[in-house]
């Protein structure tokens, strides 16, 4: 097999697969480059001072508190949705399909918009209030934002997780007496366990991260609906770098560690 | 009503399908289904354990209606080519599974008890991944089997193995099912499993049922071309008389064959002989390896393509050859013609398992 690699390669430099591979490393070093960046600018005093700050420590503890919340609710969710997707054929799974895939392309500052409508004025919106849920200029709006960003990622991973289970290995467990219920928790699930952490991973980065929807639905108020990505852009604002570099640095460690155990899991996306 | 009846069984899943598929099975029937990739036999188990809902037509098991019974109330096993074990259990949890639900007593002996018939009881504590295709495949056999379904199915169980545990695999599992008295169907492309295991035979083409009836009827009596072809092989009787060098001597109705396959002096066996497998020569054969030589008539030739058959009769005894054309023109063979049929011992096969020494 080597003899044969090496038989096929041409000595000379082929300038088709040299180019698109010095693209790769262009873009690579620009992201690495302003990756560094983001370490190198704020000195250590500044964002040591700034993680103290009663502002950072709000931001934070909310953050992680909306976060771990929203994500324990779309998994709750991705788990049904990624498994009939991934097993049943019915009527309107395709629209089903498409509108839970919606918004990974859909502005976040449009689904703000549109979840604000929805949980306005309307019955739906008159119906939470009803459950004491009011979504508008609150933390509960936090939750309700940060979900709707997230589920479809976690969805897709929970779609895909699912059809790589061989379902005859279902089928054999039905046939040895268990119900469709028990074989989606006896079997299913644990094999989903990779799919099901990745995408639990993936859903809380994207939690965490979230700005647009959050910022339009829960409103970005200083030291009420304020998550780290708020802290950041309201400091830019000020012009108080110390606090936005700072905010922007846990979000990036929260990402790079999610997408480090994501990679782990090798589960597709 | 026999114990498995399916009554004109429509279904259509785009890629597969079945249509007016019907035919009868007794208590501890065992029935191979043969035929080719793509045909509709494994919708055919899975309409049978009931994974899938058949457009029309019923199945009735033990006299019931069980068309749209849950698979989970069914009680039929199924045993896949790709094993389809739980990957995060052991071996020992993986038979336990079902015994589990559906009967908590005195699973430990029973566990033990299948796996010591399969020889997997040294394995009971290892991971299947662990393990090679011929135990994982025991395996599933050992899963399926401990609850004492109604009913096995097995979809190509034997594909997946190399030829000899294949051969070991079989012999375990025809002893285990006839001690248990289980009813079995068993996809394959194998004409093997059929001669080592079943006494039904169904054939399926494009979702219809070709043949169907005793091993016999259609290995002997094949309705169609197709079935013909596809079975291929021709079946002789005859009563083994001596045992010369390590092979057996059979004599078939005034001829004799030797074969290498072992079986007891004074036992009736039936042989297979497949087309391709038979060489012709025109004068008696000298100075050549083959075992076997049997002076022969051609009855009829059957030109079709390429190639020709030919039916030879010996005595009482017909069988066909398959030559190519260029061979037959090269021979000069026509009707009547008197011809030596050479056949190696290996390629004698004795097909009736039951007289074969396990």
């Amino acid at each position: 097999m080597a003899a044969l690699k090496k038989k096929v390669a041409p000595e000379r430099l082929n300038f088709f697969k040299a180019g698109l591979i010095f693209i790769s490393f262009i873009v690579t070093a620009a992201l690495v480059m302003a990756i560094a960046a983001l370490f190198m600018v704020p000195d250590v005093k500044d964002v040591w001072e700034s993680l103290q700050s009663e502002e950072m420590i709000f931001s934070l503890k909310l953050s992680l508190w909306t976060g771990l919340l929203s994500t324990a609710l779309v998994m709750v969710f991705a788990l049904p949705i990624g498994y009939s997707l991934s097993r049943f054929q019915f009527t309107g799974k395709g629209f089903v399909k498409t509108i839970i895939d919606l918004p990974v392309a859909f502005p976040e500052l449009v689904l703000g918009l549109c979840l604000l409508l929805l949980f306005g004025n309307t019955f739906v919106g008159k119906f939470f209030s009803a459950l004491g849920l009011n979504f508008i200029f609150t933390t509960q709006g936090i939750v309700a934002a940060q979900f709707f960003t997230a589920l479809p990622y976690a969805c897709r991973i929970m779609k895909s997780t699912f059809d790589y289970i061989n379902p005859r290995m279902e089928f054999v467990s039905r046939s040895l007496g268990y119900s469709m219920f028990e074989t989606f928790m006896n079997v299913s699930v644990p094999l989903a366990r990779n799919g099901i952490l990745a995408s639990t991973v993936i859903a809380f980065a994207r939690c965490i991260g979230t700005f647009g929807t959050v910022l339009i639905l829960a409103g970005g108020t200083y030291m009420k609906t304020e998550v780290l990505p708020i802290t950041l852009y309201l400091n830019i604002s000020y012009g108080n770098m110390g606090m936005a570099l700072t905010s922007g640095i846990v979000l990036m460690v929260v990402s790079f560690a999610a997408i480090f155990v994501f990679e782990q899991t090798e589960v597709s996306l | 009503m026999s114990f498995l009846s399916v009554r004109d069984l429509h279904i259509d899943l785009g890629e597969f399908y079945l249509q007016g598929v019907s035919f009868d099975l007794d208590r501890g029937d065992y029935l191979t289904i043969i035929g080719p990739t793509g045909a509709g036999k494994t919708i055919l188990l899975e309409s049978i354990i009931g994974f899938w809902s058949p457009d029309k037509g019923a199945i009735y098991l033990g006299g019931r209606n069980i068309t749209s019974e849950l698979p989970e109330k069914r009680n039929i096993g199924i045993v896949y080519q790709e094993y389809a074990l739980l990957p995060h259990f052991t071996v020992y949890k993986n038979i336990e599974y079902g015994l589990k639900k559906k009967d908590p007593r005195d699973m430990k002996e029973k566990i033990v008890e299948i796996a010591e018939a399969l020889s997997i009881d040294h394995l009971l504590h290892r991971k299947p991944a662990t393990l090679s295709g011929g135990e994982q495949q025991r395996v599933a056999l050992a899963r399926a089997l401990v609850v004492e379904p109604r009913m096995l199915l097995m979809d190509e169980p034997f594909a997946a193995l190399d030829p000899q545990t294949r051969r070991d695999t079989r012999i375990l599992l025809k002893k285990i099912m006839s001690r248990q008295n289980t009813t079995a169907i068993h996809v394959t492309h194998d004409l093997n499993d059929a001669w080592a295991l079943a006494d039904k035979v169904a054939v399926i083409r494009d979702g219809l049922l070709a043949q169907f009836g005793s091993l016999e009827e259609v290995f002997k009596r094949p309705r169609t071309p197709f079935v013909a072809d596809f079975v291929g092989a021709t079946l002789m009787e005859g009563t083994v008389v001596d045992h010369d060098h390590g092979l057996a001597v059979i004599n078939v109705n005034g001829f004799t064959m030797r074969t290498l396959d072992s079986v007891d002096i004074g036992t009736t066996v039936k042989l297979a002989l497949r087309p391709e497998d038979i060489i012709i020569a025109t004068r008696p054969p000298q100075d050549t390896s083959v075992q076997n030589s049997i002076r022969a008539t051609v009855s009829t030739i059957l030109y079709e393509g390429k190639t020709s058959l030919l039916s030879l009769s010996a005595g009482d005894t017909a069988f066909t050859v398959l030559v190519t054309n260029q061979s037959l023109e090269r021979l000069g063979l026509v009707q009547g013609d008197t011809v030596y049929a050479m056949i190696k011992s290996s390629s004698v096969r004795v097909v009736d398992s039951l007289s074969m020494k396990q």
